[in-house]
């Protein structure tokens, strides 16, 4: 993917993300029944989580890697 | 047998292996280039200071008492990790192209370093942050008093002391503890690898611990399932059924501005950043880690509430489950990652306060009250930014003790945290100004800053004292005066809300809108407007020469004397090599640059100060300011200009292109027409020559060859007059050389002319002429003759080319309101398409020989008859047929006869 492109999926996984675990779309778990004895909506949140997790650490290896060139680190004496 | 006094004692070891560690790593980071202490993961550790005691004592509490919210509190800074990309990598490209400090520096960095934005932030955030210190402190007052209250040796040399006596030492030793740890030395960049790479050790132990009792409840409860079960039997509501409503999203929001507005995490994630391609690796590893801490907080709550007596405090289960059932070195273990959790928070937040008071409070006032800092050894300001220091860690801790006091009786952790957080989510909107607002003004911040946290302590703050004070109490419950709208938890009539998300709604709200509402009312001075652009644009910024705005006039040693009392004479020395010391002033890139390393040192508007001052208040003057800032308006200006001059050139360019286009095709017509005509010429000068050579050499040639020959001379000198003739006739049209003169002509007149003239060579060829429909008559303006040539060659040719069985031409006339049209059509074989727009070029023949094989004209009659067609304002064109040609000819009625009619 191009740089712009790939800028705006890392913007729109955030937002996403955030509308993920918010009212209503995390109240469509939340009901009485668990799953592998575990309440849903605790499982839910905690996929959710993971898979966060996983698509920013593809993110994060794909966006552009550019350090300024004058600003590299620099060592204290 | 665990002990009070075995359990100080172990504390006390491991905060003597922090030391080691904290030790090692400073001596690694000078030596060598860091290796493992600048890996990636010891930032992402390190971050983890997020996690305190709160997240290891309290967030079980939390969940025992109101289900799935402790989550929020994670859920929050994983967002803002996830989405790095935007906020905190332009968090880290400022703070290291401007040397932030502090949250507090950015702030007054930004807006036009602003020294009164500075000691506001700062003095909200050392208010804002003393419940959270006080937090930490009751953690770890209530494991020690968990431990001592399980073990069967009694409090040991605890004997006698009470919550408040111990929380008092833990507090005092604290602050000794960190003291030691944290202003040994004053940073250029105030980064302090040692610590870093102690609290990265730190993050490893309590993330260990939690997950060892984690395991260890999920296997003394037989799994998960068996939990929730046990749990459900027993009436827990285990469904969180009421958890997702304000109350969840204000957590969240409160969360978000956590991870970013902490004193702590700004100073971890953005100041001590020495790359920012860690962020790369954090924006993943942390938000895993907080998914591990988190992991198995659910079920140890769960587990805690039906196995543990009633009355007992949730806060403690992690440590008082393995005490319950024996199992001592797990507990110990859970002491030492909770005592951890709240050593790494307590030494981080502290440093971080005490920097943003020496450098915000103390130095500001001290540069001004005083002439000479330090002024024989050289170490003066150095000295005293690490006795500020120091004095303000023991000031933050007593706070954070005194808090404590006040509030003894309130039971819970969370709640203690979220107060601390709401507090410092003030900065939010100005630090989200700051980065991407350009229009943002320091009064508009000052303000919002200002507005919200008085809200903030009014219905947050102040309620958390409602239990130990009547007074309060009575407040919460009367308002002010009796004023019921302005009761704490009920502003402005805003009854029925959860406290919490009733103060961080009002309190956010108000802020935001004095940001907004001022910032829109108010002007920005020219050193704002700069800082701005220096923020917002910072991955715009190619260069990273900031404008200074100290005049060069101070001489190299005044310069070097300040650097060498803030920074220290190694560092100073450093930063002047190549300088000479006593010669001219050096330039304003250099001036910049000392700035920008004193700010590293003391903040962005004590180091303008202070430079300012000692170059005998030369600050340069905005005006100087802004003429830079209009010489680059004129560049921008004039390359503007440049760019639309050549635009300008590039279609001149263009146009002359296509004149020159135009004149070569013109020039190609004008070739071919003469080669034409040649090739016409040629063809009877050639016959004519060789048959008049046979003449003159062959001389028995018989009488009536002779005659033969002549006469082919003859028609063929006829044909040539004929063909110049023509030819001359018709550039004398087109150059429109021949006066021409138009008179009203009886157009039908004309036409029967013509016909009468065809009707010889009809007959000749057995053609039939049919007369159709005829208009009376209709007067044009033209030319009779030139209008009868026209029509004898329309009827000429359509009898010459008619090679039908059954040979027809018809011809045609009407009168319109303003045209009179003649059709001349034939039933010959027509015109194939692809000649129908060429019919009407020169020299074009539809067939080389005529109808009976005789040699065609010359090509020229039709572009003749157009041409002056075209004269008499008239048109000439090929008519749509089904069969055979039909030629239309269009004339305009002369206008007087328009009129009459």
């Amino acid at each position: 993917m191009e740089r712009r492109k790939l800028e705006s999926a890392a913007l729109f996984l955030t937002i996403f993300g955030a509308m993920l675990i918010m009212p209503p779309l995390v109240l469509l778990f939340n009901a009485t029944t668990r799953v592998f004895g575990v309440p849903t909506e605790v499982i839910y949140l905690f996929v959710v989580w993971l898979a966060l997790i996983v698509a920013t650490r593809w993110f994060s290896q794909r966006l552009p890697q550019e350090v300024p060139a004058d600003e590299k680190p620099e060592e204290q004496g | 047998m665990l002990s009070a006094d075995f359990v100080i004692a172990t504390a006390v070891g491991y905060v003597g292996l922090l030391f080691l560690i904290a030790y090692v790593g400073d001596r690694r980071a000078s030596t060598s280039s860091g290796g493992l202490l600048r890996s990636p993961f010891v930032y992402t550790l390190a971050i983890s200071v997020y996690c305190t005691s709160w997240t290891f004592y309290g967030a079980v509490g939390s969940a025992a008492r109101n289900g799935l919210e402790y989550l929020a509190i994670y859920l929050g800074p994983t967002l803002v990790f996830v989405g790095w990309w935007f906020v905190l990598r332009k968090l880290v490209r400022i703070s290291h192209n401007q040397r932030l400090t502090s949250v507090a520096d950015l702030l007054s960095s930004r807006f036009g370093k602003s020294s009164r934005l500075a000691v506001l932030v700062t003095v909200i955030a050392v208010i804002g942050i003393a419940p959270y210190i006080a937090l930490q402190l009751k953690a770890v007052t209530s494991s020690i008093q968990a431990v001592a209250g399980a073990s069967e040796f009694g409090r040991g040399s605890l004997a006698g002391v009470d919550e408040v006596g111990l929380a008092l030492g833990v507090a005092a030793a604290m602050a000794l503890f960190t003291i030691l740890f944290g202003t040994r030395n004053v940073d250029a960049k105030e980064q302090h690898h040692g610590v870093v790479a102690a609290i990265a050790f730190e993050a490893v132990v309590k993330l260990a611990a939690l997950i060892a009792v984690g395991c260890f409840v999920i296997y003394a409860g037989g799994g998960f399932e068996a939990i929730f079960s046990r749990a459900e039997a027993q009436g827990v509501d285990i469904y969180s059924s009421e958890t997702f409503g304000n109350r969840w999203i204000a957590m969240n929001v409160l969360s978000v501005a956590a991870i970013l507005c902490l004193p702590r995490q700004f100073q971890i994630t953005v100041v001590e950043n020495s790359d920012e391609n860690h962020l790369r690796t954090a924006s993943w590893a942390f938000p895993a880690y907080l998914l591990l801490m988190s992991l198995f907080t659910l079920p140890v709550a769960l587990f805690g509430i039906t196995t543990m007596a009633p009355g007992s405090n949730p806060d403690m289960y992690v440590l008082t489950l393995p005490l319950a059932a024996g199992q001592e070195g797990l507990a110990l273990f859970a002491f030492i990652g909770g005592f951890s959790s709240a050593t790494s928070m307590i030494i981080v937040e502290a440093i971080a306060l005490s920097i943003m008071v020496s450098n915000h409070i103390v130095m500001p006032i001290a540069l001004r009250t005083t002439r000479g800092l330090g002024e024989s050894d050289g170490k003066g300001v150095s000295r005293l930014l690490l006795m500020s220091r120091r004095f303000s860690i023991a000031v933050i801790l007593f706070l954070g003790f005194f808090y404590f006091y006040m509030t003894r009786d309130s039971d819970a952790l969370a709640p203690i945290g979220l107060i601390s957080f709401a507090g410092v989510a003030q900065f939010l909107p100005a630090i989200l100004a700051a980065l991407f607002w350009r229009e943002a003004s320091v009064k508009g911040a000052t303000a919002a800053v200002a507005v919200g946290f008085v809200v903030w302590a009014w219905s947050m703050f102040l309620p958390s004292f409602g239990t130990s004070s009547t007074a309060v109490a009575a407040l919460m419950a009367e308002g002010p005066w009796g004023i019921s709208w302005l009761r704490p938890e009920a502003l402005f009539g805003l009854d029925g809300l959860d406290p919490l998300v009733h103060s961080v709604f009002w309190s956010l709200f108000l802020n935001t809108t004095t940001l907004v509402v001022v910032s829109l009312l108010t002007t920005q001075s020219t050193l704002e407007r700069l800082q701005a652009t220096l923020f917002v644009d910072v991955f715009r910024r190619t260069g990273r020469s900031a404008p200074n705005f100290i005049r060069g006039s101070a001489t190299a040693n005044d310069l070097f004397f300040v650097a060498q009392r803030v920074l220290g004479e190694k560092r100073a020395r450093a930063l002047f090599e190549g300088v000479p010391l006593d010669g001219e002033a050096p330039g304003r890139e250099f001036i910049g640059r000392l700035e920008r390393e004193l700010a590293g040192s003391i903040g962005a508007a004590s180091s303008h100060v202070m430079l300012s001052k000692v170059v005998s208040g030369e600050a340069v003057s905005l005006e100087e300011v802004m003429q830079m800032a209009d010489e680059t308006q004129q560049a921008i200006e004039y390359s503007q200009e440049l760019e639309q001059t050549s635009s300008e050139l590039r279609s001149t360019a263009r146009q002359l292109e296509e004149a020159n286009e135009q004149l070569r095709e013109l020039d190609l017509q004008k070739d071919e027409f003469l080669s034409q005509v040649s090739h016409e010429v040629r063809t009877p000068m050639t016959s004519i020559r060789s048959f008049s050579e046979i003449l003159l050499e062959e001389d028995r040639l018989a009488p009536e060859e002779q005659r033969r020959f002549v006469s082919t001379i003859h028609q063929e000198s006829l044909r040539l007059t004929k063909l110049l003739d023509e030819i001359l006739d018709l550039s004398a049209l087109e150059r429109g050389e021949r006066g021409w003169n138009n008179v009203p002509t009886d157009v039908e007149a004309a036409l029967t002319r013509a016909i009468e003239v065809c009707d010889g060579l009809a007959r000749q060829r057995g053609i039939r002429v049919e007369i159709g429909p005829r208009a009376t008559a209709a007067t044009v303006n033209g030319e009779a003759d030139r209008l009868c040539q026209v029509l004898i060659n329309l009827i000429s040719n359509a009898i010459k080319y008619n090679d039908a069985a059954d040979p027809v031409v018809q011809i045609r006339s009407t009168t319109g309101k303003q045209y009179h049209t003649i059709e001349i059509a034939d039933n010959g074989p027509g015109i194939a398409p692809r000649d129908r727009r060429r019919v009407f070029d020169k020299f074009w023949r539809g067939n080389p020989m005529g109808g009976d094989g005789s040699p065609a004209g010359v090509g020229l009659g039709l572009a003749i008859s157009r041409q002056i067609v075209a004269r008499m304002d008239g048109s000439l064109e090929l008519a749509p047929s089904r069969r055979g040609a039909c030629f239309r000819l269009k004339l305009p009625l002369s206008p007087a006869i328009v009129e009459k009619a």
